[in-house]
């Protein structure tokens, strides 16, 4: 647990550091891909819904995307989360696949 | 429970300490955010290019046609350069004497909120409301918020940007208003003013901000209404946002 907790703090990290200083010159209609919130989601979708790495990936990676960001602390972080767990109570209570065993 | 309660404390505690937590961050980060900032620039030029290619053409032509223009124009303006020096010693005005120029440069930008973070803080003499202008003197905007080693610099497209400006070589002012989005727009022009496309932009003094003779930007589209008491105007900045690299803080001496 400790060593993925490591990884994604790493990899958010880096993500974040991207997003405000690499892909800011790939607008695309004045818009910017925010690549955390990509992951965040594609995690959530594939973890096991009765785990919670995807909440913890949400919120470390809402830390980082806050440092880089003008908003207020808790902005990103809020927003993840939320993201996060909507996707997991959709999962959890609404969507079955039998043949899909998920890890 | 205990685990969210626990968090939302963190989080309301950082924003506290929030000026020194992302200066720490920004100092440890600094060196690959300047990295990745080049690289970026680099590979976006490239593909700029490509999908350019087209206009190129077009642009070339008409750029020769400029260049003719403006080597007959600058023949001109080095005269006058020549005769202006000698007014400025003479009259000891001269813009060095008046600012402080500190040399900065872009480390990261923030597109949601048009604004910009540069290498330097209050360590070296920076403190908020100082104008930021590139090295052909465009304005480029105000530092907002000061760091440590930090700053960032609020974009004259950015919504809360507003600032006094007149049409250069005339007496119309008006003032100069962020839309966002990388967009800015002249108001509150007298109707009885007459404008026109192409014509220069540059900020003045009245305003307290910023001061007089930085470059805006070129007049685009006029949007004039009998119905509005002033009439209000797109204007196309005069620098390129993807291409900031160092810039200008001016400091009053």
């Amino acid at each position: 647990m400790l060593k993925t907790v490591i990884l994604l703090v790493l990899i958010f990290y880096i993500l974040a550091l991207a997003q405000a200083s690499f892909l800011v010159h790939f607008q695309i209609f004045g818009m910017v891909l925010n690549v955390s919130l990509l992951l965040i989601v594609l995690i959530n979708i594939f973890e096991n819904p009765q785990k919670y790495l995807g909440l913890w990936s949400a919120l470390i990676s809402g830390f980082f995307l806050d440092i880089f960001s003008n908003r207020f602390f808790g902005f990103w972080v809020l927003i993840l989360f939320l993201t996060a767990l909507f996707i997991k109570l959709i999962f959890r209570k609404h969507v079955r696949i039998p043949f899909i065993t998920r890890t | 429970m205990v685990f969210a309660v626990l968090a939302v404390g963190v989080i309301v505690a950082l924003n506290f300490f929030q000026k020194q937590v992302r200066n720490s961050f920004y100092l440890i980060s600094a060196p690959i955010q300047k990295t990745f900032w080049q690289a970026g620039d680099k590979v976006s030029d490239f593909f700029e290019t490509i999908t350019e290619i087209k206009n190129l053409k077009k642009e070339n032509e008409e750029i020769k046609l400029k260049i003719q223009l403006l080597t007959a124009e600058n023949a001109s303006l080095v005269e006058l350069k020549k005769e202006n020096e000698t007014l400025r010693a003479a009259l000891n005005l001269g813009l060095e004497k008046d600012f402080k120029l500190t040399l900065v440069q872009v480390i990261g930008k923030d597109i949601s909120q048009d604004s910009l973070l540069i290498n330097k803080g209050s360590k070296h003499g920076l403190s908020e409301g100082l104008p930021v202008i590139t090295e052909q003197k465009n304005l480029v905007g105000k530092i907002s918020e000061v760091y440590e080693n930090f700053s960032k610099v609020m974009l004259i497209f950015n919504k809360e940007s507003s600032f006094d400006a007149k049409i250069s070589d005339e007496e119309i002012y008006g003032v100069v208003k962020g839309k966002g989005n990388f967009k800015i727009f002249l108001d509150l022009v007298p109707q009885d003013k007459e404008i026109k496309q192409g014509d220069i932009l540059v900020t003045s003094v009245l305003g307290g901000i910023f001061p007089n003779g930085l470059l805006v930007g070129e007049i685009r589209e006029i949007k004039k209404s009998d119905l509005e008491p002033f009439q209000q105007a797109e204007i196309s900045p005069f620098f390129d946002i993807g291409k900031l690299g160092n810039l200008f803080v001016i400091n009053p001496s």
